[in-house]
């Protein structure tokens, strides 16, 4: 590339050695022309800036003794001779063979260059020849290590009209940082009410402290641009080196005026602890929020309103408590991303593939046992991507994208659950190959009419897998049903979206913890249920009349919007007797509002998640079981399931026509079970 | 969007190794050849304006004063191309209001980050 620079230096140069030629040819004429002088001046200039830069030295020094002559004829300094025009001319075809020697023809005579530049001071009474070009520093040279790294107290308040000059101070800071750890306090003691402000004015000043090996003139140098136009302190804080990069305590900077800046969160100090530990106090916090919950229900039968206060006080300390230790075991998926940059190159040179890897949202936290349970399906995500999804470099130029394809990663909250998406730009899933080979394989019928989205999720099926070859990477029809699995363990759903052709996408959506979510007690018949809060919109009332109104069909009118709702008395098989006045839960969904009808809504509880047993596993909408304060079993539901099933068995049964039994149909019996049973053992306790 | 570098320069190599220097840097640069050709380049979006002080028909002097004074473009980060020798005319550029500046000759690397520093 250097090389290409050369050559086109060298043809300028020739071609500013003729343009300097024709201007002293006409100087000679007219000696007191500017415009000319000036000509020559840029000429010469130009190769000496031109040639230092692509390594030309001497070329750029030689020029640089004639530029300087040029100068002094444009400022009028000095007035052209004949004798000053022919020497020059001479000097220019001097240049020319510098020239060929670079580009390897012929040899330059050192002492006629030598020669001309005597002759020329004494024409012109020049002093000293003035050094060539010498090497100066600038950014990113000069800048040496000292070696141990120590700290610095730099007090940067720039001046007031630098951003009409088009300086960004944040840049400046940025660079700072580039150079070591640095701790920045915002100084905004300066800005003027609101009345007074310039919008284009600088009025913020900044108090920083960097920790870094680089020499203060390193420093300095960041801030070289604007040093006339702003107040720039740098000095050492301490004397002894410090020996890691973790900063000392130091004192809030002095110049702060009051502490409302970062004199709050000088250290985040932190200490270790095993994550066992942490489970042991989630799993105590668990237990007294349950305990609690006894104790408020005691508190209410009792009526006392000394034990009442107590309870409350009890209730908001355990909601604290839980709140925060649920908070130290979130960690940010960083770490958990940062891995996936290795697999990705390492990957892409097994499969001689090109792709890159961005992410975002790594700051996105998520409960430790999500994460580290996370690792592995996303690891299937990617290698998926990489060996199904991206094409090879030549396929991708074929079908007019980048040759290098992009994985991208990213994660976000969306209430009580984090959304994890693993997109790539490659081919897509091709439906239609999907399709076959699941008939091939016998997962569906020939003749199924499935939709698109459906289709999507026979790749998610047992020992599923469209590739031709078994690679080491994937196609042995483990991947994508493991981490449906895997994120099914964890409370979470999988949706893949694909876009034939320019890529797929597939979100995982988790919970933010599994152990303890905040809920809402409902009752339906004898069985009490807990609805996540996090998904919960409202509660409306249902009348009989209500339900005469829509003729039977269950939709409520909700100030104009028309919502769909489950009686979970008739999904559950709950004999009850429907109460004159019922109420909805209004529940936010994938598919939109669902409403879920229930007699009676009893208030918000803190639930703490127990697993049901394993012949429950299978059931997919309810999520677990809680114990209430007075001992009984309420069945934590997942709306998103609920809804879903209902949605699926209404579509299967419209195309089987009610041949064959429904998914939801087994699954609400195996609860209805439950809850009966549980309906039971609750009597009998009540009995005794 | 990548960010657009104007590049001021009559020297076709310097314009050359400054375009592949950055575009290489991801940036996306447009050439002028001289400051009149700049600011009939100004109409569209630039991000930079990396200008050379000698040049024909407008100087990198006069160019950066015709930027100052056109509204449009406020705060437009600008950066000057001046040699060791020419201590006044960046004095004079400053005062006209460049941005920041790079002594000739320059590396690539000290290019990048002179325009990292006053672009990002």
């Amino acid at each position: 590339m250097i090389d290409k620079h050369k050559q086109a230096f060298q043809e300028e140069a020739r071609e500013l050695l003729v343009e300097l030629e024709s201007a002293l040819l006409e100087l000679d004429q007219k000696r007191d022309d500017r415009e000319v002088v000036g000509r020559a001046f840029r000429a010469l200039h130009t190769i000496k800036g031109s040639g230092a830069m692509f390594g030309f030295d001497d070329i750029a020094g030689f020029a640089h003794n004639l530029e300087a002559v040029f100068d002094r004829l444009r400022n009028g300094h000095l007035a052209a001779t004949a004798d000053l025009v022919s020497l020059t001319l001479a000097a220019g075809d001097h240049m020319k063979t510098m020239l060929d020697e670079a580009a390897g023809h012929g040899a330059v005579d050192r002492a006629r260059s030598a020669g001309i530049l005597g002759e020329l001071r004494q024409l012109t009474g020049l002093p000293e020849p003035q050094p060539g070009i010498a090497p100066t520093s600038h950014v990113g040279d000069g800048a040496g290590t000292s070696g141990l790294a120590h700290q610095w107290r730099i007090r940067f308040r720039p001046g007031p009209t630098v951003l009409l000059n088009g300086t960004n101070p944040l840049l400046l800071l940025r660079e700072l940082r580039g150079l070591g750890q640095l701790r920045i306090s915002l100084d905004t003691a300066a800005i003027p009410p609101l009345s007074e402000i310039e919008p284009d004015r600088c009025y913020l000043a900044w108090e920083m402290v960097l920790t870094t090996a680089a020499a203060p003139e390193a420093i300095r140098d960041v801030f070289i641009f604007i040093e006339d136009d702003c107040e720039l302190a740098v000095e050492q804080v301490l004397d002894q080196a410090a020996p890691t990069p973790t900063p000392a305590i130091l004192a809030p900077p002095q110049s702060v005026p009051d502490g409302r800046s970062a004199a709050g969160r000088e250290t985040a100090s932190s200490i270790r602890v095993s994550t066992d530990k942490l489970d042991q106090l989630v799993n105590l916090v668990g237990e007294l929020v349950t305990v609690q919950a006894r104790l408020s229900e005691l508190a209410g039968r009792r009526d006392n309103a000394d034990i009442l206060e107590v309870s409350e006080a009890v209730d908001r300390l355990t909601a604290a408590l839980r709140e925060n230790s649920m908070s130290i075991r979130m960690l940010p998926l960083k770490a958990t991303f940062a891995r996936f940059h290795r697999l990705v190159h390492d990957l892409a040179i097994e499969l001689h593939k090109e792709v890159e890897l961005t992410v975002e949202g790594a700051d996105t936290e998520l409960d430790k046992t999500v994460i580290d349970q996370l690792s592995d399906p996303l690891v299937h995500l990617i290698r998926n991507s990489m060996d199904h999804g991206i094409e090879t470099p030549e396929a991708r130029r074929a079908a007019g994208k980048r040759s290098t394809g992009t994985i991208h990663l990213s994660a976000r909250h969306s209430g009580a659950n984090v959304l994890i998406q693993v997109s790539d730009d490659g081919r897509g899933v091709d439906t239609e190959a999907v399709r076959a080979r699941a008939i091939e394989q016998g997962l569906i019928d020939r003749g199924a009419q499935l939709s698109e989205g459906e289709i999507c999720s026979l790749i998610m099926a047992p020992g599923f897998s469209t590739a031709r070859e078994v690679t080491s990477v994937s196609g042995r029809g483990v991947g994508m049903d493991v981490v449906r699995r895997s994120v099914e363990a964890l409370r979470g759903s999988i949706d893949i979206g694909s876009n034939p052709g320019a890529g797929l996408a597939v979100t995982l959506r988790l919970p933010l913890t599994l152990a303890i979510i905040d809920g809402l007690l409902v009752r339906v018949g004898q069985a009490y249920f807990v609805l996540p809060l996090a998904n919960s919109l409202e509660c409306v009332e249902l009348t009989r009349k209500d339900i005469e109104d829509t003729h039977g069909k269950h939709i409520a009118n909700l100030r104009g919007e028309l919502i769909p709702y489950i009686r979970l008395s008739e999904y559950f098989q709950i004999e009850t007797a429907r109460p004159e006045l019922e109420q909805i839960m209004v529940v936010e969904t994938e598919h939109g509002h669902y409403g879920f009808v229930v007699d009676q809504v009893l208030g918000d509880h803190q639930t703490v998640i127990k697993n049901l047993g394993r012949l429950y596993r299978n059931v997919q909408v309810v999520a677990g079981a809680t114990i209430l304060g007075n001992g009984t079993v309420a069945l934590i539901l997942d709306p998103h399931r609920l809804v879903q099933e209902v949605v699926q068995s209404r579509s299967q049964k419209k195309r089987s026509n009610g041949r064959s039994k429904s998914v939801n149909s087994q699954d609400s019996k195996l609860t209805a079970q439950f809850v009966k049973k549980e309906n039971r053992i609750n009597g009998t306790q009540s009995i005794q | 969007m990548a960010k657009v570098i104007l590049t001021v320069d009559d020297s076709a190599s310097v314009r050359q190794m400054v375009k592949f220097t950055l575009s290489d840097a991801g940036y996306s640069v447009i050439e002028a050849v001289d400051g009149k050709d700049a600011l009939a380049k100004l109409t569209g979006p630039v991000n930079l304006v990396i200008t050379d002080l000698n040049m024909p028909n407008l100087d990198g002097i006069g160019l950066i004063r015709s930027i100052r004074a056109n509204p449009a473009c406020k705060g437009l980060p600008i950066v000057m191309l001046t040699t060791e020798s020419q201590q006044a005319r960046k004095l004079e550029g400053k005062a006209a209001g460049a941005t920041g500046w790079i002594v000739k000759p320059f590396s690539t690397e000290q290019l990048v980050a002179v325009v990292k520093r006053v672009l990002g």
